[in-house]
This record gives C-alpha cells, sequence and structure tokens, in this order.
C-alpha cells in the first residue's frame, strides 16, 4: 500500500522565486466497481484484483513562479488545474517531485469552506476566520468591515440556510480577502455576486496587480486572463503545453477547440 | 510532526473554534438545548438504575450504590461518545479536509473534545449526587484525575486507529458500534465487580485487566468509596500494568497509523 511521495518544502527567502516546481507527477487511485467496503476489499485481495485503476493526472511539470507575479493557470476541465492547485496548497501530496514554496501561503479553493447552514452569519464568520487563522480578537477587530463590504449588515444573526446562495458568496468573499499572505492561490472564485459586487471584487484584483502581490489564479475567463495576470501558463492532459505572456496563452486555450 | 508545529497559534485557533462549533451544533435546534448534555446520560441512569438497583435489586450492599452506578455509567458514555465521535470525524469533516490544509489530527481531536466537556458537565452532576450522598470530600478525590485521563487517551489512540482506516472501510463505523454494545457487558458498569468474583475470581481479574474497566473502578474508588474493589487491590502480580501498556500501545499505534494515513485523507475520504 505504500506509495512514493514527493516532497513539499516551506522556505522563507527574501531573494529565492516564490514557488519552485520540478518534475511533478500526480496520480489517482479511483476505485474500480464497488471498492469501497471490507468485504469488498478482502474479495479484491483474494481474487488478487487491485480494486482500483490509476489515474495519471500531472505527468511532470516544471515551473517557477517569481515574487509579485500574477500567474494565470488555464486549461480544458480535467486537465490538472485544480489538482495542481490543491498539491501547491498542501492539500494533495506529490506522488514524485519537488515543490518549494517560500513564504505564506493562503489557499481559496473554494469559497466559503467550513460554512454550516445551521450557524448564524456571524459565528460562520468566525468559524471561517479560524480556518484563515484568525483569532476571535482579529476577527472582531475586522467584523463590520466584513459585513460592510458584504452589504448584508442586516441579516449578521440569521442561520445561513437562510441566505440566497449569492449571498453567501458575497460574504465568504469578503472574508476571504481579509487574508494576508505572501502567495494567495485562486481557484474560480473572481466571479462572485450581481454586477456591482464584482465590480468591488474586480478592484480587489487590480488592488493585488498594482502591490506586485504574487497570485495563483485558475480560471476558465481569458478576460481576467487578459485583464489581471502577468505571465500565464496553459495545462493540457497533465503537462504544461506553454508558457508566456497573457495575451499569447489566452489565445493559445481557445484555440485548443478549434 | 514537530512540537511547534503541533502546538502552534494558527492550530490552536482552529482547534478551539471547531470544537466550539461541534458543541454548538450538537444541541442545534433543539428546545432545552445545552441542558441535553446533562439530562442524556442522567436518563439512562436513571433507567439502569430503575431496572438493576430497584428490580434486580443488583449492588445491594455497595455504599452510596446509585451514584456509583451514575458514576459508572457517565465514564462509560464518555468512551463511547469519544470513540465513536473520534472515528467518524475524519469523514464528517471530509469537506474541510478537501479544501484546506491543516494537520488532520485537529478535527479528530476537536471531535473528542466535545465529550470530553459533556463529561465534566456531568462530574459536576456526580459530586453534587455524591456529595448529597453523604460522600465526605476528600484529597483522593484527585486520584481520579489519571483515571479520567487514560481513558481518554485510550478514546484518543483508538479514534486515530480505526479513524484512519474508517476513511476507507466505512464498516468500521457499524462494527465499533455493535463491539461497544458488547463491550458493554464486559466492563462491571451495571453488576459490581464482586458479583463475578464469587463465582469466578480468575474471571473477575480478566475484566478488571481492561482498562477501561480498571480506570472505572479506580474513578469509583478514589470519588465513591474505598471499599471499590481495583485492579491495584484485586490482582497481586506484575500484570497489574497490563491496562497501562494497552493504552500507551493503542494511543502510540494509533498516532503511527494517523500520521501515514493522513497523507492520502484529503484523497480518499
Amino acid at each position: 500500500m505504500k506509495r512514493p511521495v514527493g516532497t513539499r518544502t516551506e522556505i522563507i527567502d527574501k531573494n529565492a522565486p516564490a514557488i519552485t516546481v520540478k518534475n511533478l507527477h500526480k496520480s489517482f487511485h479511483l476505485p474500480t466497481e464497488q471498492a469501497f467496503g471490507l468485504k469488498q476489499a478482502i474479495f479484491n485481495r483474494l481474487r488478487g484484483v487491485k480494486g482500483y485503476r490509476e489515474q495519471k493526472v500531472l505527468k511532470g511539470l516544471d515551473f517557477e513562479i517569481k515574487q509579485g507575479e500574477f500567474l494565470g493557470i488555464v486549461g480544458k476541465n480535467g486537465s490538472g488545474k485544480s489538482t495542481l492547485l490543491k498539491i501547491l496548497a498542501g492539500i494533495y501530496y506529490p506522488e514524485k517531485g519537488d515543490i518549494t514554496i517560500n513564504g505564506t501561503l493562503v489557499p481559496f479553493i473554494e469559497l466559503g469552506v467550513g460554512f454550516n447552514p445551521e450557524l448564524t452569519g456571524r459565528e460562520n464568520v468566525y468559524m471561517n476566520g479560524a480556518l484563515l487563522g484568525f483569532s476571535n480578537a482579529e476577527m472582531d477587530k475586522m467584523y463590520d468591515d466584513i459585513w460592510e463590504f458584504a452589504e448584508l449588515k442586516d441579516f449578521q444573526d440569521q442561520k445561513l440556510k437562510n441566505y440566497s446562495s449569492g449571498m453567501q458568496v458575497r460574504l465568504a468573499f469578503s472574508i476571504a480577502i481579509r487574508a494576508r499572505g505572501d502567495i494567495l492561490l485562486l481557484d474560480e472564485v473572481l466571479a462572485v455576486g450581481d454586477a456591482a459586487f464584482q465590480q468591488k471584487c474586480e478592484k480587489y484584483f487590480e488592488n493585488l496587480k498594482e502591490n506586485h502581490q504574487t497570485v495563483i489564479l485558475v480560471t476558465h475567463s481569458m478576460d481576467n486572463v487578459r485583464r489581471f495576470c502577468t505571465r500565464a501558463i496553459l495545462i493540457d492532459d497533465g503537462k504544461i503545453v506553454k508558457d508566456g505572456a497573457p495575451d499569447k496563452i489566452a489565445d493559445a486555450y481557445l484555440k485548443l477547440w478549434s | 510532526m514537530s512540537i511547534p508545529r503541533v502546538l502552534n497559534r494558527k492550530n490552536r485557533i482552529l482547534l478551539k473554534e471547531l470544537t466550539k462549533t461541534d458543541f454548538k451544533l450538537r444541541y442545534q435546534g433543539s428546545v432545552l438545548g445545552y441542558l441535553w448534555a446533562l439530562l442524556r446520560p442522567l436518563m439512562m441512569f436513571a433507567i439502569l438504575y430503575i431496572v438493576f438497583a430497584k428490580l434486580l435489586k443488583i449492588g445491594g450492599d455497595i455504599p452510596h450504590y446509585p451514584v456509583y452506578l451514575l458514576c459508572g455509567t457517565t465514564m462509560w458514555s464518555f468512551f463511547t461518545e469519544c470513540t465513536s465521535q473520534g472515528i467518524q470525524a475524519i469523514v464528517n469533516r471530509g469537506d474541510l479536509l478537501r479544501k484546506i490544509s491543516f494537520p488532520k489530527y485537529i478535527v479528530v481531536v476537536s471531535a473528542t473534545l466535545t465529550a470530553v466537556i459533556n463529561m465534566l458537565i456531568n462530574l459536576v452532576v456526580i459530586i453534587v449526587f455524591a456529595l448529597i450522598n453523604g460522600v465526605a470530600p476528600s484529597p483522593t478525590w484527585l486520584l481520579a484525575i489519571p483515571a479520567i485521563f487514560e481513558i481518554y487517551l485510550l478514546s484518543l489512540g483508538l479514534a486515530f486507529l480505526l479513524g484512519s482506516i474508517n476513511v476507507k472501510y466505512r464498516d468500521i463505523t457499524s462494527i465499533w458500534d455493535v463491539l461497544i454494545q458488547a463491550l458493554f457487558y464486559a466492563v462491571p458498569i451495571i453488576y459490581p465487580i464482586a458479583m463475578v468474583a464469587t463465582t469466578s475470581e480468575v474471571a473477575a481479574k480478566i475484566i478488571l485487566l481492561g482498562p477501561i474497566a480498571q480506570a472505572i473502578q479506580d474513578i469509583r474508588f478514589s470519588l465513591i468509596t474505598h471499599e471499590t474493589i481495583t485492579t491495584w487491590n484485586y490482582i497481586a502480580n506484575p500484570l497489574v500494568i497490563i491496562p497501562i501498556v494497552f493504552t500507551i500501545g493503542i494511543l502510540i499505534i494509533g498516532a503511527l497509523v494517523f500520521r501515514r494515513k493522513s497523507k492520502f485523507f484529503a484523497e480518499e475520504v
């Protein structure tokens, strides 16, 4: 059962690149038929069946992200973008290869992680804040600003299940942007809320770009790639097929289907 | 897993907040709310008391038998709650594991801490009942602390061990449910160990070598009556260390298995 495990190292070095990825491989064991449960596991072992199929998702990635870069990662569904992001975030372990993360990294794989419909907005804010590493005292300070930004002040003490999905995302986004780190990982969290709220979000991303914040953004919106990114890479079938200026990558991405 | 990482600020914040939400959610939407933390074990005690002490007339010669019984049932509930919540913690918090990166043991510990809070509330009830029943407060009460701690460590070890297997084989939850029902009768909670001893001393000794039996008898000895038969005053050979060795062994094996498997929880859960 022992699977090979690559390395993920965290360092703090002002002069080194923000992220270095060398020869990164990742595959998943997908259970075949009903491989869940003890009975099936015993049967599979007796019959000499593996009980899973190996799915190669990342097939040797090499890249470097410099400090202050706003990197866009684009590719078709299932090309391995999110898996890459999760490995960078430390959620999945690299199967092979070496990753070096320089500085603190804040991942947003999804907005509103840990949100519970049975808790009030207030309770959820503190819970979500804790997941981002904020103590109660720190949350107290930014509490009003969060609700101000989300434009949901009147709903603070309502249970989250009574929020519309748009309201939930707005609240989650308002908490998320409080997070401070050397590197931000964002997975498709740009487009939330109505037009007015979207403008606010875009302003936040422009700010990030102006402040030379290191950001890695996984997205399907080529408009956003062109607008915010300083560099982009195109991933297809687990490999980097193109790396360069956002405009070129956006064009290459759209050509994938033609 | 180095020490500073285990106890760093971010992990402490997370552990605290998760425990708080777990506890809140447990009694969410019920009219009596947190009162249930008290009422549930008291009701279970009432049932056992009526059936075993009044109808079957077991335990007549043990001083303060009702409190003695309550003490046993409370500590048993603590053990069952701790283990079953702990075993399911990884699966229950799967959503979190798939979305953010943090030391996985935190979800297991937070799930068991809810059981600790419940137990502490009930411990207050036991002490109040004991005082009402005429048990005199004494410094030996403090001896209950290591025994309670032992139950906690054993539960934690089991939660780590079985919880990591449960991620892939969900059968563990059901198996443990049944097993714990059976174990209940292997521990002298509703029957006094003296009853077993009159039939077979060997059987009584074997029972007392189980860590839960040993810990519960120790707690009863220190809190309620020194007439309690304990592993230490009943078994006079080096075998008495078995419960302690077993507890530490499970904890170490559990922690090691958990550390090895936890790398893949996010993918498998």
